[in-house]
């Protein structure tokens, strides 16, 4: 099916490109000189990820679609630096993320990348606010100031009645929200959300979406998502199939693949 | 600097407010840990007291006898042999008393047989075997709670075994049990059947002194007469002879000229005696050793696997955060501060069940076997025990600590 010209760049200025990135899993261990020398075979490689490229760019949401084990996760996990690519380079801005110790990409991750989950993974035991303040203790701010501004994030996502709720007394759209606050509280440059609205019901799912759509000025955003409403609402949408790109389509086309 | 030193502060701050937080919505899970390292720290002081106070009431029944030496012919041993009971190598003890008690420095030289002989009354009906203990006068050495003491050993007559036989022994409250008697009563005794079917004592006193001190059933009774009835009267076999020394005299000195005037025989000090005792029961000292070496492994096992399982439950929860950017530094604090708070009340607990525990044991123990004071605590045990639960409780969860931050965040997520 013939799409418009794999668009993989956005308008404006990139914040992470993936440049030719595979990523390889094996079964097992792999063996190491001993045991390829006593002819232990190497153990059965899955290719997650196959020369894939991608550019994400500043104020755009990509949607990354695809079935069940077609890489969606595995891109958005090496794009974050939580995963490294087998080969390929990501870079964030000028930086390749491969260059970065545990460390560092850590520390990368906290001043530059939110991260959203499916299943929110909030504290139970800390309140909405304390739950999207805690990041802000690894930069050095202050309780009064880290308070306000998670307040404040809260307030934008619409949950400024509920900063004391602990995530037990809250919806699964509400802590949803709490979380997307958190991935927001350190003006991270880039968000990740994997199946963002999995857990969620049909008008939840769109509260959802209207409050990623509300948070990406400035920042990228990237989703990973099954759900068709998720990714007809993306400004670009990447096709995923046995861990390749097999398609590009812009909004216009997201709307009529998906909707 | 200081902003860096402010800065960790601050984070360890938050990570405090965040360990309790996280107690406070696991209220269960914190309990079991808690019982569980309090009941391993209970272990420890219970099996720690008790060594302590076979020490303690070792040193008080020596200080009891008013004593300053003790003579003895080779090691002091407890034998099995004839039911148990300690092995008489000292021979000719009234003689060598007689001598020792020539020297102008020492007041007296008493010797003292322990000895396994056969028992009944007429309300048991068969023998029994119990130890015997003889001895040449009763005085402040041998406590009588009832009835009267012995009175001094005619029957010896300066080594002629003609004067008349007493017939008075002394027992404890055990043997007034198990023989079903009581003061006024008569007993025989012997170390033979037939020797004891010869020899009728009468109960004139109950006693807990010996009984105490070997902690077995025991019948006290005057020296000469416990050589009579166990045939021993040639030889003059004791345990050991107990050395009183003039006031003012150094007993380290007399101890020197004595061992150096009877190099085949061992003079020791209260403290030396009590060793010496204690050295020779090489078995129940590594049986207590390994008791509690396995109650502190137990503990540390226990405390580690109870830890594990508090952090493991966490792990998602650490995924997230850790793949938000919060660093492995954070994460650890406050897993080490969880640790902090188990070992800490654990221990604590422990260490207040204790005094409960040991009156509970010394009770129980008084009553089954009439030893008093067998668990003993000071207060080294306390501190002790409280900080081994505190580092054992901070060391494991700083352990499961790391080992979380070194497992990639998407792994515990999974």
């Amino acid at each position: 099916m013939a799409r418009s010209a794999a668009p993989d760049t956005g308008a404006s200025s990139p914040v992470v490109t993936a440049d030719d990135v595979t990523k390889i899993y094996y079964r097992g261990s792999e063996p190491g000189r001993l045991a390829r020398i006593l002819g232990r075979s190497q153990p059965p490689a899955v290719r997650a990820v196959e020369s894939v490229s991608i550019t994400i760019s500043n104020e755009e949401i990509v949607g990354l679609a695809g079935p069940s084990g077609s890489g969606k996760s595995t891109i958005l996990h090496m794009l974050a630096g939580l995963k490294r690519p087998t080969s390929g380079t990501v870079l964030f801005r000028d930086t390749d993320l491969e260059t970065l110790s545990k460390r560092e990409r850590t520390r990368h991750r906290l001043e530059h990348i939110g991260v959203v989950f499916q299943q929110f993974h909030l504290l139970d035991s800390l309140s909405a606010r304390a739950n999207v303040a805690l990041p802000l203790v690894e930069l050095g701010i202050g309780k009064r100031q880290r308070r306000q501004r998670a307040a404040e994030l809260l307030e934008r996502v619409g949950l400024g009645d509920r900063i004391t709720h602990r995530p037990g007394e809250l919806s699964g759209g509400e802590q949803q929200r709490v979380a997307i606050a958190r991935a927001l509280i350190t003006d991270p440059d880039l968000v990740i959300a994997d199946e963002p609205t999995g857990e969620l019901d049909t008008d939840t799912g769109r509260t959802i979406l209207e409050t990623f759509r509300q948070v990406a000025e400035n920042r990228a955003v990237v989703l990973a998502s099954h759900d068709h409403e998720t990714l007809g609402s993306c400004d670009r949408l990447i096709q995923l199939r046995d861990g390749s790109v097999t398609d590009h389509l812009t909004q216009k086309e997201s709307i009529d693949e998906y909707s | 600097m200081f902003s860096s030193l402010g800065n960790s502060l601050h984070r360890l701050r938050t990570a405090g407010s965040l360990t309790v937080a996280q107690f406070r919505q696991r209220k269960l899970r914190l309990s079991l840990a808690i019982i569980g390292i309090a009941l391993a720290v209970l272990a420890i002081t219970l099996l720690a007291g008790t060594g302590i106070g076979v020490l303690e009431t070792g040193e008080q029944q020596f200080d009891a006898a008013e004593r300053d030496l003790w003579v003895t012919a080779g090691e002091t041993r407890i034998t099995s042999a004839g039911g148990g009971g300690f092995e008489n190598t000292l021979y000719d003890s009234r003689n060598l008393s007689t001598e020792l008690e020539s020297n102008e420095e020492i007041s007296n030289a008493i010797p003292l047989a322990f000895d396994t002989v056969y028992v009944r009354s007429n309300q048991s009906g068969s023998f029994n075997t119990f130890i015997a203990t003889g001895t040449p006068q009763g005085g402040p050495a041998v406590h009588v709670t009832d009835g009267d003491q012995i009175q001094g050993d005619p029957h010896y007559a300066n080594g002629t075994y003609d004067g008349e036989m007493t017939n008075e022994v002394l027992i404890d409250e055990e043997t007034a049990r198990e023989l079903n008697v009581s003061v006024g009563d008569s007993i025989n005794i012997g170390g033979s059947l037939a020797a004891a079917r010869e020899h009728e004592f009468t109960i004139v006193g109950m006693t807990p002194t010996f009984e105490q001190m070997l902690g077995t059933p025991t019948v006290t009774m005057p020296l000469s007469e416990l050589h009579e009835v166990t045939g021993t009267t040639q030889t003059e076999p004791a345990t050991f002879i107990t050395i009183t020394v003039e006031d003012g005299t150094t007993v380290e000195a007399v101890q020197r000229d004595l061992q150096e005037t009877y190099p085949e025989y061992k003079i020791r000090t209260n403290q030396e005696q009590l060793s010496a005792i204690l050295q020779e029961q090489v078995l129940l000292l590594a049986a207590a050793g390994v008791l509690v070496f396995l109650a502190l492994s137990a503990g540390i096992a226990l405390t580690l696997s109870l830890l594990s399982l508090v952090i493991h439950q966490q792990r998602q929860t650490f995924g997230a955060l850790t793949a938000q950017g919060i660093s492995s530094s954070f994460l650890i604090a406050t897993v080490i501060g969880q640790g902090l708070i188990i070992g800490t009340l654990g221990g604590g607990i422990g260490v207040l069940l204790t005094p409960l525990a040991v009156t509970v044991l010394n009770h129980l123990a008084a009553v089954i076997v009439g030893f008093d004071g067998l668990v003993q605590t000071a207060p080294w045990i306390y501190v002790g025990s409280l900080g081994i639960a505190i580092v054992i409780g901070t060391v494991a969860a700083a352990i499961a600590g790391w080992k979380i931050s070194r497992t990639p965040p998407l792994e515990l997520l999974q």
